[in-house]
């Protein structure tokens, strides 16, 4: 597999701006995803991730989005400073996204059919029936028979217009399909054939993924790698087998214990305390130390580094830095799942 | 009066509709322990929710009985049912609706006690700043409103409202979907408190399989309108008969890297519940199904440990341990 980076973000910084404050989004990001590979960006409601995802085609609405700093590097070319000509080319065609919600991501006026030759028509040089034909193709290859190109989006069910808007993001080939929780909306047994689906796609197609969730189930069934989020920065990264099997941030530790797992019998979760920061106040110093449990006070003044602890694993926690250092801290966070 | 607070006897409800009448709940029984949980699985329409609502009183029942401590709530004229809601309350599933946005928190949660005179307006505001000690918010919020709060916090409120006439049942519909992972544990852990506390009874109505065996000590399977399995919370995960709970518990995705999904397929998507052929209702989706599944009345067979299930070839799959 060819292992260039495909896409690299660096630096980025989004900010929302209203009249009376600056919710920090996205603060000083990196982030990098190799062809063929597919990432999972897990956080919870305001990370951050899906303005990640919008901030890499360009659909960060302005105002009161901004893009402050940061590159977005795609096979070499900065999005950032790209054209409105170069980026139409690139949307839907090299990067193509997929929505959460598939009942509000189709024009509920056009067939399915049409709306996915409409991708193909834009983008290859082709004769709209050429386009047609293809579409149809498309839809057999995400499972739904040919013979329902002429329906309409409400004539679906919520598997299958995920189906259609899957079909629709494939159509032209993309390098990178960026899946802003594509499951999330769909119903358990529904959702393992999505995932599924998705995952025999990407073999076949060699196609790099972005995968935004929040389900960390679903990461480990359908990415290489993962990236934790919280506050708009990435505070973990490193192989689902080195983040799943030795998580070392104390939120990534947080986020394991709170979910209840049908395989072992607890009788009580142990959630993290407090609540999401306010996106407009972030803390200082790491974000995360008014929740955290080893919080100390270097925390509430230090902004945390990047850590490479293993591999390609890397951490953003002071105690990791070696700036904190009771071994009885370090035992509790080398826990091993 | 006898060990079951709750008692749903043949239970049927049905809409009318356009194209003809949606079966939502079809003879549905089940029962539930004084202080003990039961958990309603089952996917989006499969009505569990309709049950939820029948219990309180919100729906009136095609047909079928709902013993609360013995008397039959569908039974009940509207006086009854107003004085049964002292005991019966619901936690709804989203907390940015069920809460009346014009209203400050203090009154959302003070509501019930003015309206059933629990207690006198002196003491109102301090029995306020006890239930929100209770649901653990903070009483700075007392004069907020809704739009203020975050979703975890709204549901703790959803939670105060529902403890606010101190009820022996709560039948709680999704009262966590809607929120995130960490915020949802700590939910999950204040109603086990409030559970061992009080000594609730709840009706825990999910469609999160690992959160309801988190919290449940007898769960219920539902698939379009029908109860397909019941068991003991460990018996079910155990021994899992119905090839529908198999195949809904194959589908949760673990966070597990070892464990890769083996799935049971299912073929095809949910039918439609409107006017649907008598038997089965899973036999279109089903790998197993065989001529006698449909056209005939469901069945409950035991199979010990107070565990039933609906399949009429459970026998034979059992024996020849499903192959997947």
């Amino acid at each position: 597999m060819n292992r260039s980076k495909l896409l690299e973000i660096k630096d980025l910084t989004v900010e929302y701006r209203t009249d009376d404050e600056i919710v920090y989004a996205v603060n000083s990001l990196n982030l990098s995803l190799h062809s063929g590979e597919s990432l999972g960006l897990v956080g919870e409601t305001g990370a951050g991730k899906s303005t990640t995802a919008l901030s890499i085609l360009q659909l960060v609405a302005d105002p009161p989005g901004k893009i402050t700093s940061g590159e977005i590097l795609f096979e070499g070319d900065d999005l950032l400073k790209a054209k409105r000509d170069f980026l139409r080319h690139i949307r839907g065609n090299k990067i193509s996204m997929i929505f959460q919600d598939p009942m509000t991501s189709l024009n509920p006026v056009y067939s399915v059919g049409d709306q996915i030759a409409e991708v193909i028509y834009l983008h290859e040089k082709c004769s709209k029936a050429e386009a047609q034909q293809k579409a149809a193709d498309m839809l057999e290859m995400v499972g739904i028979p040919k013979d329902r190109y002429d329906e309409f989006p409400h004539q679906f069910s919520g598997g299958m217009k995920q189906r259609v808007v899957i079909a629709m993001s494939i159509a032209c080939s993309p390098k990178l399909i960026l899946a802003d929780e594509p499951t999330t909306a769909l119903d358990v047994t529904i959702q393992a054939q999505v995932l599924e689906l998705m995952n025999d796609l990407k073999v076949k197609l060699n196609t790099s993924l972005l995968l935004i969730t929040h389900d960390l189930g679903v990461v480990a069934q359908v990415c290489d790698r993962v990236a934790i989020m919280y506050a708009g920065e990435i505070v973990e990264t490193g192989t689902v087998e080195e983040v799943f099997e030795h998580p070392k941030h104390p939120y990534t530790i947080g986020l394991f214990r709170s979910i209840p797992t049908l395989d072992e019998k607890v009788d009580r979760l142990k959630p993290i305390t407090g609540q999401m920061p306010d996106p407009t106040n972030l803390p200082s110093g790491c974000k995360f130390h008014p929740r955290c449990p080893h919080m100390n006070e270097v925390c509430t003044k230090m902004k945390p580094a990047m850590t490479n602890v293993a591999g390609t694993h890397i951490v953003k926690c002071l105690i990791h830095e070696g700036k904190l250092d009771p071994t009885e801290i370090m035992e509790e966070v080398n826990y091993v799942r | 009066m006898s060990d079951n607070i709750l008692e749903v006897k043949n239970l049927i409800k049905h809409f009318k509709s356009k194209n003809g009448t949606l079966h939502a709940v079809d003879d549905v029984s089940f029962s539930i322990k004084r202080g003990q949980t039961l958990g309603l699985v089952g996917e989006s329409g499969c009505g569990k929710s309709t049950i939820g609502r029948l219990i309180l009183g919100l729906h009136q029942a095609t047909s079928g009985e709902i013993l609360f401590n013995g008397q039959d709530i569908c039974k009940m004229n509207k006086k009854q049912i107003h004085d049964l809601r002292k005991d019966l309350q619901i936690i709804f599933q989203d907390p940015f609706a069920s809460l009346n946005p014009r209203m400050s928190i203090g009154e959302i949660i003070g509501e019930p006690l003015l309206i059933y005179k629990k207690v006198k307006r002196a003491e109102l505001d301090s029995e306020v700043r006890r239930l929100m000690d209770v649901v653990g918010l903070s009483k700075r919020f007392i004069n907020s409103y809704p739009h203020e709060l975050d979703g975890g916090r709204r549901q703790r409120v959803g939670i105060a409202r529902a403890l606010s006439l101190n009820p022996q049942f709560i039948v709680c519909d999704e009262p966590v979907s809607s929120l995130d992972v960490s915020i949802q544990a700590q939910v999950l852990n204040l109603l086990k408190d409030l559970q061992a506390e009080y000594g609730l009874t709840y009706l825990f109505i999910t469609h999160d399989l690992s959160v309801v065996k988190y919290f449940s000590d007898k769960i219920a399977v539902m698939y379009l309108g029908q109860l397909v399995e019941i068991a003991e919370s460990d018996e079910l995960f155990k021994k899992t008969v119905h090839p529908y709970t198999q195949a809904l518990l194959s589908a949760i995705p673990a966070p597990n890297i070892r464990q890769k999904m083996q799935r049971v397929k299912l073929i095809g998507e949910l039918t439609s519940p409107i006017d649907p052929e008598p038997g089965c209702r899973f036999a279109k989706r089903c790998l197993y199904s065989q001529a006698q599944c449909v056209g005939q009345d469901l069945e409950f067979k035991d199979f010990g440990n107070s565990h039933f299930c609906s399949c009429c070839r459970a026998d034979e799959l059992l024996n020849t341990t499903i192959s997947q």
